[in-house]
This record gives structure tokens, sequence and C-alpha cells, in this order.
């Protein structure tokens, strides 16, 4: 029977569409073009303990079918979002996951204490941002501190943790596996590509901070390739993303393993992007009659 | 704001590398001076939007008019849409300049120009005094759209080949006491921004300038067009997209 209802750690979501941390930022915004209730989920901008100013401009360059970004975890910090954006968001028929960001063990363990009394129904940690030097990257690299860093929040956050990875690795299904290890209770996957866009004119990069993130459509066959080998190393159900732009996406996503998906830089490319893939996906379902739990993880080999 | 279906009306090169689009719309909402739009181009391998001042509008004929040089794979795309095709359009994006004053002088350098009409068209109330500079004659564009509605416009060259030879901020400020503006609009390059800094460094009106920066979203939730502010409460980055793109000159950290 036609199903979008997907469940991750015991949350519900109505779909499985979420909007990526960082492109989205509280959810305010985007709210001007849509009802963001018809989400899924929201992954809020990454918050760190103190406010973070950020990396200088320019931030952001295209590149093909893409583009690289380089912001730096700029954030009001964990007080301003509680006093802020909690309640507003609390009011919001829709899955609220705060994505969280530290330098330190102890950094990741007072902010994920913090989130306690926060409505955020879940926690991703963000232990894979590219652009910050102590951002959380140096945790994402090595199996070892993903099991670590992902252990030190499990021991103090009371709401099921979700455990992002980077594809900046040497094999990330060691790290899905450490995740689990640590006791994530889900893993996203991928964050940003590791990349540099140059100007041949100038000879220097073009984002101000050298190096940056990419995402977009171009990125897609590396995060499908990385969810499947995921979704074969470990148990903990797993969320998508990369690349992501329309319904299809989302089907060649889950078949990959995916139990949901996040939407990121689609929404800068339409700002109604993450809602007009629910709809399709929703008449998608309706057509078909398709439960969509049935299609994680059911691709077939060659 | 709304992303809309445009129509392109028309799309013709006006001088040196410098191209102008009128964009027809089925609805339209009330435009403020210096608020911009945001084109998605149709070429799928560039994902991000082009975000362009909107040069001019008409509300009746529910229209808007974009001035842009063509300076990179983007803009090279968009110079080649013809009459007749149909773009995605974000509109109206950015806090707009709202003049409180009554004689108001616009200082435009290159394609900041660009800016400026719209910011006339907007205050239909207000006494407008332009003064525009371009490297060259070449670049000249806009002298004719802005001579038909403010009380006056005075050109300048970098190299004295059109109008008064100099940079446009000192043709300007030597203006100023005679003009007596109540504030003064400011739209070009960063260099020309230090340039007026320095130029009208004790001047008592209050003076406006409108940043760009590379954007993203073009809404202000992906913080990646940041502009450095120095305010009260201390120095920090705002949203060049959705806090401004329009800030008082002497709070911007240049």
């Amino acid at each position: 029977m036609s199903n979008l209802k997907v469940k991750i750690a015991g949350v519900e979501f109505k779909n499985p569409v979420i909007t990526a941390s960082g492109t989205f930022g509280f959810g305010k915004e985007y709210g001007e073009f849509y009802p963001i209730s018809a989400l899924g989920g929201i992954c809020t901008k990454g918050l760190t303990l103190n406010k973070k100013e950020g990396n200088p401009p320019p931030r952001i360059a295209e590149s093909y079918g893409g583009m690289l970004n380089s912001v730096g975890l700029q954030n009001p910090g964990i007080e301003h979002y509680l006093a802020e954006d909690d309640k507003r968001l609390a009011k919001e028929d829709v899955v609220v996951i705060a994505n969280i960001a530290g330098s330190t063990l102890d950094d990741y363990k007072a902010i994920a204490e913090r989130i306690n009394d926060s409505h955020a129904d879940m926690v991703e940690l963000n232990i894979s941002c590219p652009n910050v030097k102590q951002g959380g990257m140096a945790f994402g690299v090595l199996p070892k501190s993903v099991e670590q860093v992902t252990r030190a929040v499990k021991d103090v956050c009371e709401k099921p943790v979700i455990t992002k990875l980077s594809p900046n690795v040497s094999c990330i299904a060691d790290n899905a596996r450490a995740a689990e290890a640590g006791g994530a209770d889900a893993i996203s996957l991928i964050n940003t590509l590791s990349g540099m866009a140059v100007n041949y004119r100038t000879r220097r990069p073009i984002l101000a901070n050298n190096n940056g993130g990419m995402s977009g459509p171009c990125v897609k066959p590396v995060a499908l390739k990385m969810v499947w080998d995921c979704y074969n190393a470990v148990k903990i159900p797993i969320i998508g993303l990369g690349g992501i732009t329309t319904y299809t996406d989302v089907l060649e996503f889950m078949i990959c393993g995916a139990r949901a998906v996040q939407v990121g830089t689609a929404n800068f490319i339409n700002p109604t992007a993450a809602y007009d893939i629910v709809k399709d996906l929703e008449a998608y379902v309706e057509e078909s009659g398709q439960d969509v739990n049935d299609l994680v993880g059911s691709l077939i080999l060659n | 704001m709304k992303d809309r279906i445009a129509t392109v009306k028309e799309n013709v090169q006006v001088a040196d590398g410098i191209w102008s689009m009128t964009l027809a719309f089925d609805d339209f909402e009330k435009v403020e001076g210096a608020q911009f739009l945001d084109i998605k181009l149709p070429d799928k391998s560039k994902i991000l939007r082009r975000p362009f001042c909107i040069c001019d509008f008409d509300e009746k004929k529910k229209t808007a008019l974009v001035c842009y040089a063509v300076v990179g794979g983007g803009t090279e795309v968009l110079s080649g849409v013809k009459a007749g095709e149909k773009l995605n359009v974000l509109l109206p994006l950015g806090n707009g300049y709202r003049p409180v004053g009554k004689r108001i002088m616009l200082i435009g350098g290159g394609m900041g120009v660009a800016v400026l009409p719209a910011v006339v068209t907007a205050n239909p109330d207000k006494e407008f005094f332009s003064y525009i500079g371009f490297a060259n004659a070449g670049k000249v564009v806009l002298e004719k759209e802005l001579a038909s509605k403010c009380a006056g416009v005075t050109v300048a060259t970098d190299d004295g080949s059109y109008g008064k030879k100099g940079f446009v901020t000192t043709v300007a400020r030597e203006a100023f006491d005679a003009v007596r503006p109540d504030e003064i609009f400011v739209c070009g390059p960063e260099v020309m921004y230090k340039a007026v800094r320095k130029t009208f460094e004790g001047v008592d009106v209050p003076i406006y300038v409108s940043l760009e920066q590379r954007m993203g979203c073009g809404i202000g939730a992906c913080l990646v067009c940041n502009c450095k502010v120095k305010r009260a409460d201390g120095e920090g980055y705002v949203r060049v997209c959705k806090d401004g793109p329009v800030f008082l000159l002497n709070e911007v950290v240049l």
C-alpha cells in the first residue's frame, strides 16, 4: 500500500524528505515560500556552544553542476537558538534535527547537554565540516575518533543521535561501523567533498578560505555509492544526501539503502525544491502504490 | 518575494560588454530602489542563480529591467537568451533604499549605475541629482533614462572621453555644496566606497551604499554573502541579501 512515512530511531517522519544542515537556516526564510510542516524534517544550521562568525567572503563558488562553500559554521550559538528558534520550530509539525559541532570532545558533550533542554527531536553530529580547522573534521576522519565523539555525545544526550559522515576519508564504511560501535542511532552521509575553485587570471582560489566543500548534482554518484557501501556495513538506519534535486533522486538513494534523505543545495537552485520533491513523491507513491520503506536497500547489482 | 516565471521581452547589447534585458511578469509587487532579483540560468550546469539589481521597473506594465555586464560564464549564457524565452526569477529581494530626505544625491560607478533608475522610479516625490561615472565613453549607460527623471545628471569618465574628466566621486564632491542634498546614495565597486569615505569626510548627511557579494540562496538562509559591519553592539557579519544590500556607509567595514 502506498506510504511515505518512515521511522528512524523511533522518530516518525511523515515523508523521507529532510532539509540539509546549513542550507535551510532555521526554517524561517523558506517558510515564506511554503509551509515547512509539509517536510518530513529539517536539520538546523550547525550549532556551536558560542556564537561563531565564520570565514571571510567570498564563501561560495560555482563548479560544473555544483558549488563549493566555505561558510565556516557561522551561527548565533546554542543559547541564541534555544531562546529564539527552538520554540518557533517546536510549533511546526515537522521533525527538528539539531545539528551540532564542536572542536573538542568537551564541546560536543556540553552542547549535547544543552540540546537536551530543547524541543529538537534528534541530534545530528557534525564531525565533518571541511571549512573549519577545528570544526569537527578532525573527529570525522579516523574511525577511532568517529566512535569516540559519537560515544561521548551518546553518554550525555537524551535524544537520538545521528552521526554525519565525511566522504573525505579512506573508507567510509569503516567510519559508519565506528559510528555504530559508538552507539549512533543513525548515520547521515555524505557531507561535502573537499575541493577548490581557481581563477586563472588572478591565480588565486575564488574562496577566501582557499578550500571549500563541494555539493550539488555533480556529487550524486559519489554519494549513492557511499550510501550503498554503508548500507552493507551497518544495521542502523542511513539518511542519504548529496546532490538530490528531484524525487527520482530520492528513490535512487532509498534503493541504495537510505531510509530518509536530505535536500541541500537544491534549495538554492529553486527555493521550493524540497517542497516540490515531497509533492512529486506523494504523486509517485499514490500512482504506483509503493511503500517507500520497501525500496530501502533494494538495489539489484549486475 | 516570490519565484516567478518571467517572459523575456528584450535582451540587447547597449554598450561595450553591457546588456539590457526587459522581463515581463504576470503578477508584480511593489519594488523598492536597490532591491534585487535572482535569475535561474537556462543552463543546468550552472546551478546557482545570478543576482542582479532591479535596474528599473514599471508597476503598471509589470516589467523589470536588468542591466548587466558580461563578465563570466553566467552572464554569457544570459546574454544568449532570446526575446520570448521564459526565465525563473525570484523578486523582489533584499532591503531597498528608503530615502527620508527630499533632495537626494545619487552617485554611481560603472555597473553600479544600474541601481539608480529604480531608486528614482520608486520615489517619485523626491528630487534626485545623479552623478554617474564610467571608465570611458564606450561604457556609458543609462544616462538618458536618468536624465528623464532626475533634476540633473552629470557624467564623468576616468579618461575624459565623455562628460567630465575624472573620478565621479570627486565630481560629486565638488557639486555637493551647490546641491545641498539631505542624503547621498552610492552604488559602485568597493574601491569607490573607500574613495567616497575619504572625499566626503566631514560631510554631515547620511551616506548609504549598496553592497554586492557572491550569493547562494538569495533569501538569507545560507549565510554565504556576508559582509562586515560595525554597529553599537560590535563588529560582525551580516547578510548582504537579507540584511542589505543597502547599508549606511559608516557602518560598513571596508
